[in-house]
């Protein structure tokens, strides 16, 4: 038998178990906006019973352990679909980027198609598909009217597309050197992860080794890997002490409370950054992460981009300055390129010319100067195809490539948008296993309330019998 | 399916962000008219508005010339009346020469008079410079320089033409494959490419010195030659210049097609780049007000549900 003092106890351990499930309830309040917080829950169990005459008898309740209400296998798959969605979101920055760059945007005009009262489109002055084409018709015009002013023109309007080529070029080189200080930031958050995840591994271990979960500290491991995986896609292993190792590219870096080996950018021949492991400097391929979608979008849209673009620009001033090369000045001389450069980054209007219109090549012969053949011939070089670009005309070229990378830019967003939905899902997912219901915990905490005020009840009415019993000898 | 307090708020913010996009999209193409501003939007349409944005720029260089090429061809058109004048003031001259050859002196004189009058209109015709650029109409390509230079007499009177300029004119486009010219090159006497104005090989037209010699046989009261070769030689240019103007007239028409043509096309052009890239207003408008719709909804229901929790009930 219990008796009175036994009762007492039951009631206080109740008391105990009752006012652990509130706090435990509180915490789960408290942290009701928290995404990276599990929910917790008391487990309650019986307490060993005694032995009577009258058979084993219960001794009331106890808290067994405050459990964390977690699916892990639901993390993995957030874990996985950070990295992916990383790895698209990065993409698609570095080609925002790109296409703000060509400035290939399109404005209305202002005046409306009366059959379906909808106004017509037009690109922007500043666009290279504009100063492609102002170019070529400059000089269409010098050869219907050859002035001053006609060659003026033209050269302005070269210099205006030598201009556009350079800012597309310039601004490529901007997102390449935006995309290399990405990678490395994003590197020196990863590694800081790696320190945090081997730290709470450690912490978890102490915590841990008397007993219990360290719940909290789960909580923080499992967003530190969520962030890293965000950086880069990664494999981890739970060892039986409670301790994660993880691994990038196939290489262990956090081995247990240790990190084994961090990551570092190295420069490829071009300078492009790269990632290797510190210690060991082996390369590492990724396939998912912020890291490798940048570096994706760097050498595969952006770097075909950078490449097309310069093949645009040394077949333009190739051809432009073969043609001009066969002409004669106002003077009846020749000798000077239009062109000077030889890519999209370099491309100048020959200084002599722009500083001598009059020095522009357009007769085919030395002696009749007013003839204008060459200046025909290079306004049609507009229409003509290119062989060096796969049988297109310069602006044919061009818009295939704004086209490209729109393409690239669509398929992309189009990624970002499903992956966004996907984790929306996943996340919501695990919500409904690990989310904070304020319904559920309050109902909880009066359950746990309750019970408190008939244990702290069972007190005093223990205590009116231990008074009674006390009275009786008086 | 187990539905926690904060599922609530993240899924109405995700709700909310999506349907404003949405509308800011949808009000983005209402005001601008545009369904396609950006390469990503739609990649095909961007190519091909591109592709006819360079074809209606040259369209519109194309128009430009012909402008150009129009206002030259009147100004020579001007030049070949003024020459068609003369030319019928000079077989009239000739004629009177003829009918009477006793005329008498003052009438002779008056012809040559008229005659050396006529070569030094001609010869300032044939230095026309074009009004724009400043060089001869009748040069061919060779160069600034007047290309008629005429050697006179003591009295001034012109005895030679010499032409320093050449045969060959100036093509311009008009269309992507298709060069016109308008130019006429002052004496062509090469056999091939277009006639020259004063003097060309093909049709023995010699402008200047065809006056010249009936000036001179006018003079010399040499009846005779005027009739039997001034007369058919005045013929000759009188013909060449007839064909210099019907040619003029031909290029002029063509040019005036070709003009409606690139206005055609220009229109075509910017029809066909609106049905890429233009919104249907009506459609986009619907589109409009469905999300607004839904908005309001989001924000009402999401308002009422958040308000209530087991709370208001302790």
């Amino acid at each position: 038998m219990l008796g009175l003092f036994g009762t007492l106890n039951l009631a206080a351990r109740s008391m105990q178990a009752m006012r652990t499930g509130v706090e435990v309830a509180g915490n789960n309040l408290a942290n009701v906006n928290n995404p990276a917080y599990s929910r917790q829950r008391v487990v309650l169990e019986t307490s060993p019973t005694i032995d009577t005459q009258l058979g084993p008898e219960g001794t009331g309740v106890q808290v067994r352990s405050i459990e964390q209400i977690v699916d892990s296998l639901l993390n993995g798959r957030i874990q996985d679909q950070s990295s992916v969605s990383s790895y698209w979101k990065a993409q698609q920055s570095s080609l925002q980027d790109a296409q703000n760059g060509l400035n290939e945007f399109l404005n209305s005009t202002g005046s409306t198609d009366a059959s379906t009262s909808t106004s017509a489109a037009t690109n922007s002055d500043s666009s290279l598909s504009a100063r492609l084409a102002g170019f070529f018709n400059s000089f269409a015009g010098l050869a219907s009217s050859d002035t001053a002013g006609a060659r003026q023109k033209l050269v302005s309007n070269a210099q205006s597309l030598a201009d556009a080529f350079n800012n597309i070029s310039t601004q490529l080189g901007t997102a390449r050197t935006a995309a290399n200080t990405s990678i490395s930031n994003d590197v020196s958050s990863a590694n800081q992860l790696l320190s945090d995840i081997a730290k709470f591994n450690k912490q978890i271990t102490t915590a841990e080794a008397s007993g219990g979960n360290a719940n909290d500290l789960r909580d923080s491991r499992t967003q530190a890997l969520e962030k890293l995986s965000g950086f880069a896609n990664l494999t981890t292993s739970t060892a039986t002490n409670g301790q994660v190792n993880v691994s990038i590219g196939g290489q262990l870096l956090v081995n247990g409370q240790n990190v084994a080996d961090t990551l570092q950018t190295y420069a490829d021949a071009s300078g492009n950054l790269l990632v290797q492991t510190t210690t060991g400097a082996a390369p590492i391929t990724l396939t998912g992460g912020s890291i490798q979608g940048t570096i994706q979008a760097r050498d595969g849209a952006l770097g075909n981009l950078q490449s097309d673009i310069d093949t645009l620009a040394n077949s333009f001033i190739t051809s432009v300055n073969s043609l001009h090369a066969t002409g004669f000045n106002a003077s009846g001389t020749s000798g000077n390129a239009f062109f000077t450069g030889t890519n999209a980054g370099t491309i100048k209007v020959n200084t002599v010319i722009s500083a001598d219109p009059s020095l522009i090549q357009i007769s085919a012969s030395s002696t009749a100067t007013n003839d204008n053949s060459i200046a025909v011939a290079l306004g049609q070089l507009g229409n003509a195809t290119q062989a060096s670009l796969g049988g297109k005309t310069f602006s044919q070229a061009y818009s295939k490539i704004v086209g490209d990378l729109g393409d690239s830019l669509k398929t992309v967003n189009d990624h970002v948008d499903n992956e966004a939905a996907v984790t929306t899902m996943l996340s919501a997912q695990r919500a409904s296993v690990s989310g904070v219901s304020l319904d559920e915990e309050m109902t909880t905490l009066m359950s746990f309330q309750r019970a408190y005020t008939a244990s702290a009840q069972l007190v005093k009415t223990v205590d009116d019998l231990l008074q009674t019993t006390l009275s009786i000898k008086r | 399916m187990r539905v926690p307090s904060n599922n609530y708020s993240e899924s109405l913010v995700n709700q909310l962000n999506t349907l404003r996009s949405r509308q800011y999209n949808l009000q983005n193409q209402v005001a601008s008219g545009l369904k396609v501003s950006a390469p990503s939007d739609d990649p095909a349409a961007m190519t091909n508005t591109l592709n006819m944005s360079a074809d209606k720029a040259a369209a519109k260089q194309y128009s430009s010339n012909i402008g150009t090429l129009q206002d030259r061809a009147a100004n020579i058109y001007n030049v070949l009346q003024k020459l068609q004048n003369i030319s019928t003031q000079a077989g009239a001259d000739a004629i009177s020469a003829t009918s009477d050859p006793n005329a008498k002196v003052e009438t002779k004189t008056t012809l040559l008079a008229d005659l050396n009058s006529y070569l030094k209109q001609a010869l300032e015709l044939a230095n026309t410079k074009d009004p724009v650029t400043g060089k001869p109409l009748f040069g061919g390509t060779s160069g600034s320089t007047a290309p008629f230079t005429a050697t006179k007499d003591a009295d001034g009177n012109i005895t030679a033409v010499a032409y320093s300029g050449n045969s060959s004119v100036n093509q311009v486009a008009i269309g992507a494959n298709a060069t016109v010219s308008v130019d006429v090159p002052g004496v062509n006497t090469t056999g091939s490419g277009v006639p020259g104005l004063f003097g060309d090989s093909r049709s023995g037209a010699d402008f200047f010195q065809n006056l010249i010699n009936l000036r001179d046989h006018i003079a010399a009261g040499n009846t005779t030659a005027i009739a039997s070769t001034d007369k058919a030689a005045l013929e000759k240019d009188s013909d060449n210049l007839l064909y210099h103007i019907s040619n003029n007239g031909v290029t002029q028409t063509r040019l005036d097609l070709t003009s409606t043509v690139l206005q055609n096309s220009l229109s075509a052009l910017d029809k066909n780049i609106s049905n890429q890239t233009s919104a249907d207003l009506v459609e986009t408008m619907v589109q409009l007000n469905q999300a607004q719709n839904s908005y309001q909804a989001a924000l009402q229901s999401g308002a009422k549900i958040m308000q209530l929790s087991i709370l208001n009930y302790l």
